[in-house]
């Protein structure tokens, strides 16, 4: 196929229940000459990140167990076993932060807010696009549906050669949507933007505290509710006239409906987890992956990360699990633990993961995290994602999935980072897919591997350090 | 159950010592659950406290129970618990800190332990907030506090072979200050300290009777009454349960001092509308008809057509027949329906007065400002409060940014009407982001912890708890942790650093509605109840320096200092030696005299060529500097303002005045033989209250409003109310005069008019003359008519009505209501009244200061308890 036409966009619609319109998009409106003009498809890289991970030995199920929800893209996947980030270990740390800060830069974090070098998207954006990405383009999109957030680490997946993250994190549809499709009417200064995001984000923390004192658990009486109700009402409008998204791009679709998640210091008590249906999880974080992809399809955004649940994530789900319209499982992980707080959330099933015994909750949990990745990839590799070379957004990207360990008992540190989950897409031709391979190699090994594939001359680690390619992936 | 404070009449220019004090008191103040085991029957024993939402326990195994008469008696182990967690005895706890469990009971045997669980608010037998509990012999009560493990150990213990198996009253308390005690049979017989506070409690444990939440911890023997307090019980009220016996409701005693049925009815309903509707020409003054509708004993005697109340008989009572027939009140608004249903049911049952005589001005404030408003710090309150907590001063952009608090009830710290627009939220937004600008983030954030770590698995939420509770004058809960934690997150997650997040982090703060807002816990049934520590800190600090609490005062609420009268009475008079307290009356003086407004007076330039804007900054720092003289510097009593022989004054006010200037600044002068001259009425910052014409109804209604707090009503619609001109032969005075010897007019003008004649020789702009422009020859004798008297007393000289003044108690009384309202932040109601007349007395016995005053004012159950709303 040398050119495609795309005259309407239909609907993205979500298998559970979220759906967005998307209107006519000036930018997927391509013509055959422009067509022509793109017969090599942009270098894209993107990471995607799931908490917790999947214990090694589940991984050598293949498609038969956790990983089946992936089988129907297996084609175009390649499944890494074996992969390490035992160098990623810091005394001290909690393992789930030195494996999660290891996904897509090998390295152990530098302190607490900074990873210990680049992540692959970005060794990879800065070797594509040394002058940067086309004018108007999004130059990285960090986004994300998580709530553990005590250290960056956790939830963020894209980082700067310095080590700092490479975008501020979009963790709400809204935000996400104003990222790509919007415009400020602040000064051209990045540094300012970013300000304005951030003192939005203050803003939106006093209003919470004012939003406490109006609802039902207000110390207040009714005059001072109504009080404090007015003043909510007055920030909101304020929030309004100064932070609001001034425009958006010419084609973009509707303005998603407020997210009804926990965000910010809530979202996660101190730890402690919260509590989140299977309904709530998936409809948010459906319509965070059809954005994040919509982005890519209308080529604003060729570089990033994307998060579903942070490492070490504390949640209590409820909720029936269906696949392939079958009921799986029901989640209810405090009943289930006979627990409640931080020991009653699912993180809880990873630490006493045993090998010799079902782990039935475990297995509904990775279960569902790979369906809903695969939800993402689904919408890079469907008719709406198809390009002019023939093949799908998916297929002509480097998209790598990772997790955070390969078992979750924090009883062997090497065992801990050993077996992390990886798969890849083939990025136009670059890398095996169909397989499941044990590569048996170190990440860093594998991620450089991946850098000389992808045409980048630049390395992760320590520079003396002896490295081994591993062939096995390339094509 | 009914909790409220009884409205009591007050009996006006009688000493405010004579009124009855115990019918403003609830025995049953701070009671949250209360089990009497009255209902016979059931698998549920009920909480009949009426307080907030019942709960309610319920018997797991109606086999093990058995009711008897008034008791229930658990005979094998069994659950007796609530179904949810106990949320309004957990948080009322935590907010008192301080506690009373109280029991009668009677020990199955002595032998039981474990302890076995008697009362236990608690989730197994490791985690509890509070257990009473039974070892053997002896008595057992574990509590949960900061200082204490999860268990509540170390306990409190009765002594060994104090436990008797006979019916029992046992009783612990635990108060703010960490003292707990345990009475068996209303004697203390074991006491220790139980430190720290109860911020740690389990806002999910439950409560359960005679056996631990696990059921693996049973206890035997018969319920009779349980009850548990937000409060510490006093010994003499422990006494006093004791001697009422197992079934006593709270209370008891003191609602039998308290007369009902009747007197409710007068004191609520038919005293406040004679005040409103009857007593401008019914009252000992006026007495039209010659009935005097303001004193119990002339009301009774009745007027020039006999008797107008016959108790018991409404039909039969003239009173009766000319309201319900709209006769009266004559040439004003009827009265409602629910008027005339209180008043014919007042007289059907008895005509029963609760005072011997009505005092109008203390209903003048019922309705709506009688509701509970949450106070927002005004624009002189948040300036103060930004450079106590973050040592930045804001006060230039503050007062351009922030909308003027505009004055309600005289006062602009009015809370009802301290209302929120977007010119603030903006305002607070900006000013919030200049003042961490002017701040060294670091350096203060340091003041709460050393950590510079931005992850919140490591110190931050502690960074955070630290330096939330001092800028938002109180621990944080949890959600306040997470939320302000959240910022740090998101700033790290944007790449930002420490600094940057502690920047945002206090940006938000200050913008916090606890930092904006003065949020107390306004929920308790509707009842009064003590205000915690933390609100009290607050509470002073605002009322002595319109400010936040500084570290001292933060410490003693920390520690439960403020609990103990001793050490709360230091506190007070340490803050009064600091420099804000003088400013924060300075501000009481500004706004009782409204001197905000001379900064718009406008004066006919034809009539009054020397003014300028000048002489009004003249005259309001003339008034602020004799104030700090006489009410600090000589510490005089604050009626002393009337009439002290001296004034401060510019060169140019002094010009003004004829008096020969002292100096090139601001200077004091001895008035002693300046004649006229000489107390705040006699300023120009007063006197211009009567505007161009130094109007005598202007002038008269301020001393009649704000010196002698007494009540007029609204001309009737269709007077002609402007005054005709002087001319000659014909002054001011002379035309008052007229209006006073109106028939339609004199009824109201006769109570303020006279006020003003003393004021005669000062015209529109305080410039003091012997004639009037026509050259009329001016006066200052006249009469003055204190509200509720009958008969006015003559002056001679304006001198003298100075001094009849400052030497009236009326006068000192309305200082106190006025320092007093300013201080509450909104108008007084009737059911203040009877605590209003103890600071009264307590301040007058200190010497009537404005020290002495704020003293008793913060030491009175006004402040130290507040109303509540029921949820």
């Amino acid at each position: 196929m040398t050119s495609r036409k795309i005259t309407r966009r239909t609907m993205l619609k979500g298998a559970g229940a979220v759906t967005i319109g998307l209107p006519l998009l000036e930018e997927m409106l391509v013509s055959t000459t422009t067509a022509a003009e793109q017969a090599s498809v942009p270098v894209r890289a993107f990471n995607v990140f799931f908490g917790l991970g999947i214990p090694a030995p589940l991984q050598t199920e293949g498609f038969d167990g956790v990983l089946e929800p992936l089988k129907p893209l297996s084609d175009k996947l390649l499944i890494m076993r074996g992969v390490d980030h035992v160098r990623a270990d810091e005394k001290g740390i909690n393992a789930h932060y030195d494996g999660a800060s290891a996904a897509f830069t090998a390295e152990p974090p530098d302190g607490e807010a900074k990873a210990g070098g680049a992540s692959i998207d970005q060794m990879i954006r800065h070797a594509h696009y040394p002058m940067g990405l086309p004018a108007g383009m999004v130059p990285t999109l960090v986004g994300g549906t998580f709530f553990r957030r005590s250290r960056v680490g956790r939830y963020v997946h894209s980082y700067n050669p310095d080590g700092t993250v490479a975008a501020t994190m979009q963790e709400k549809p809204r935000d996400l949507f104003e990222r790509v499709f919007g415009t400020v009417s602040v000064a051209g200064d990045p540094e300012d933007v970013q300000q304005q995001r951030l003192k939005r984000s203050v803003l939106d923390t006093v209003a919470e505290q004012y939003k406490f004192l109006t609802g039902a658990n207000s110390p207040l009486g009714a005059n001072s509710k109504a009080r404090v109700a007015e003043h909510l009402e007055r920030i909101r409008e304020y929030e309004q006239r100064a932070y609001a998204m001034k425009d958006k791009v010419a084609g973009a679709p509707d303005l998603p409906a407020e997210s009804k998640l926990l965000h910010g210091g809530e979202a996660d008590p101190g730890g402690m987890g919260i509590d989140i249906t299977l309904e709530e999880l998936t409809s948010e974080w459906r319509l965070m992956a059809d954005l994040y992809a919509l982005a890519i399809q209308t080529d604003r955004v060729r570089f990033g990360s994307l998060t579903f649940l942070a490492a070490g994530e504390r949640i209590r789900l409820t909720g029936d699990y269906e696949y392939d319209g079958k009921r799986r499982f029901q989640f209810d992980d405090a009943a289930q633990h006979k627990a409640s707080g931080d020991k009653g959330c699912s993180h809880e099933w990873w630490h006493k993961f045993d090998e010799k015994k079902k782990n039935e909750q475990l297995r509904a949990h990775a279960h569902m995290k790979m369906r809903e990745v695969a939800y993402f990839l689904q919408r890079l590799n469907g008719k709406e994602a198809m390009e002019a070379n023939g093949k799908s957004i998916m297929e002509n990207s480097l998209i790598t999935i990772s997790t955070e360990s390969g078992d979750g008992r924090h009883n062997d540190v090497k065992r801990e980072l050993t077996g992390v989950f990886h798969a890849i897409t083939g990025a136009s031709g670059r890398f095996k897919t169909g397989q499941i391979m044990d590569v048996n190699a170190e990440g860093l090994d594998v991620y450089n591997t991946m850098l000389a594939a992808m045409g980048v001359s630049g390395r992760l680690g320590p520079e003396k350090r002896k490295a081994t390619s591993i062939d096995a992936i390339r094509v | 159950m009914k909790i409220s404070r009884r409205v009591a009449g007050i009996f006006i220019l009688v000493s405010f010592a004579s009124l009855p004090n115990a019918v403003a008191q609830q025995a049953d103040r701070g009671l949250i659950v209360l089990y009497d085991f009255a209902q016979g029957s059931g698998q549920t024993v009920r909480d009949v406290s009426g307080v907030g939402t019942p709960l309610d326990l319920v018997i797991e195994k109606s086999s093990s129970v058995r009711w008897t008469n008034g008791a229930l008696v658990v005979e094998s182990s069994t659950s007796i618990a609530s179904a949810q967690p106990a949320k309004k005895v957990i948080d009322a706890v935590k907010r008192s800190n301080a506690i009373t469990i109280e029991a009668w009971l009677k020990p199955a045997n002595n032998a039981q332990t474990g302890p076995a669980r008697i009362v236990s608010l608690s989730s197994d037998t490791s985690q509890r907030n509070v257990t009473l509990g039974q070892d053997k012999d002896f008595y057992d009560v574990r509590l949960r506090v900061t200082g204490s493990d999860n268990n509540g150990l170390p306990s409190t213990s009765s002594p060994k072979k104090s436990l008797q198996t006979r019916l029992s009253h046992i009783v612990f308390t635990r108060d703010a200050a960490g003292t707990a005690i345990i009475y068996i049979d209303g004697k203390q017989i074991a006491n220790g300290k139980v430190n720290g506070n109860f911020s740690n409690w389990d806002g999910k444990h439950r409560l359960a009777l005679a056996n631990e939440i696990t059921k693996d911890r049973p206890w035997l023997g018969e319920l009779h009454r349980v009850a548990i307090y937000d409060r510490a019980l006093a010994p003499k009220e422990v006494q006093q349960s004791f001697a009422a016996g197992a079934k006593a409701m709270p209370g008891t005693p003191m609602r039998e001092a308290v007369a009902a049925g009747n007197n409710d009815v007068f004191d609520n309903k038919v005293a406040p509308l004679f005040a409103k509707h009857c007593l401008e020409c019914h009252d000992s003054a006026i007495k039209k008809g010659g009935l005097d509708l303001s004193r119990k004993v002339a009301a009774l005697a009745g007027g020039e057509s006999g008797k107008v109340i016959t108790p018991g008989k409404a039909a039969e009572s003239l009173l009766w027949e000319s309201v319900e027939s709209n006769e009266m009140p004559k040439d004003r608004a009827p009265l409602s329906a629910n008027e005339k249903v209180a008043l014919r049911k007042w007289l059907d049952a008895g005509a029963d007065w609760s005072v011997e005589q009505i005092d109008p001005a203390i209903y003048l404030h019922e309705g709506h400002a009688g509701e509970i408003w949450v106070q927002r710090l005004t624009v002189p309150e948040y300036i103060e409060t930004v450079r106590s907590t973050v040592g930045v001063d804001i006060s230039k952009e503050a007062r351009e940014m922030l909308p003027p608090d505009l004055r309600a009830d005289g006062f602009s710290n009015t809370a009802y009407n301290l209302n929120i627009d977007l010119k603030h939220v903006e305002a607070y937004s900006k000013l919030a982001e200049i003042i961490v600008s002017r701040m060294d983030v670091l350096k203060f954030a340091a003041r709460f912890s050393k950590s510079q770590l931005l992850s919140t698995d490591d110190t931050m939420r502690q960074h955070v708890e630290a330096m939330g509770k001092w800028m938002l004058r109180g621990p944080l809960d949890e959600r306040d942790v997470n939320n302000y934690s959240g910022i740090a997150t998101t700033v790290a997650s944007a790449g930002g650093d420490f600094k940057q997040a502690m920047t945002y982090m206090i940006e938000a703060m200050l913008q916090s509605p606890r930092f904006i807002y003065r949020i107390e816990n306004q929920h308790g049934g509707g009842a009064q109840r003590p205000v915690t520590q933390y609100e009290l800190a607050s509470r002073l600090s605002y009322i002595l320096w319109g400010s936040s609490p500084d570290e001292e005062l933060m410490r003693a609420a920390d520690a439960g200092d403020l609990a103990d009268r001793g050490k709360l009475a230091a506190q007070v008079q340490r803050m009064l030696k600091d420099s804000r307290t003088i400013d924060r009356s300075s501000q009481f003086l500004s706004e009782w005299l409204d001197l905000g407004r001379l900064a718009n007076l406008r004066p006919d330039a034809k009539k009054f060529p020397n003014w300028d804007a000048q002489l009004a900054t003249d005259m309001r720092d003339e008034t602020l500097a004799y104030f700090r003289e006489v009410a600090w510097k000589q510490n005089r009593p604050l009626s002393d303002l009337l009439n002290a022989q001296l004034t401060y004054a510019t060169p140019r006010l002094a010009e003004h005045y004829g008096l020969t200037s002292l100096s090139e600044d601001i200077s004091q002068y001895d008035l002693s033989s300046v004649a006229g001259r000489g107390g705040i009425l006699t300023q120009g910052s007063v006197l211009t209250v009567g505007g161009d014409g130094a109007s005598m109804v202007s002038r008269g209604l301020f001393v009649l409003h704000d010196l002698l707090r007494g009540t007029v009503n609204a001309p009737p619609p269709c007077v002609n109310t402007t005054p005709p001109p002087t001319k000659a032969g014909l002054t001011q005075r002379g035309i008052a005069e007229s209006r006073i010897a109106d028939a339609n007019c004199g009824v109201c003008h006769a109570r303020f008019e006279p006020l003003a004649f003393g004021l005669e020789k000062f015209d529109g702009v305080g410039a003091f003359h012997e004639r009037d422009k026509h050259g009329n020859a001016l006066r200052d004798d006249g009469e003055i008519l204190f509200p509720g008297e009958a008969k006015p007393v003559p002056y001679k000289t304006s001198a003298e009505l100075m001094d009849l003044l400052a030497n009236s108690e009326r006068v000192r009384e309305s200082l106190t209501w006025k320092v007093t309202q300013f201080a509450l932040g909104r108008p007084l109601l009737a059911a203040d009244a009877p605590v209003v007349a103890e600071i009264h007395k307590a301040a007058q016995q200190d010497g009537g200061t404005y020290a002495s005053l704020i003293t008793a004012i913060v030491l009175s159950d006004l402040v130290q308890e507040t109303r509540t709303e029921k949820q």
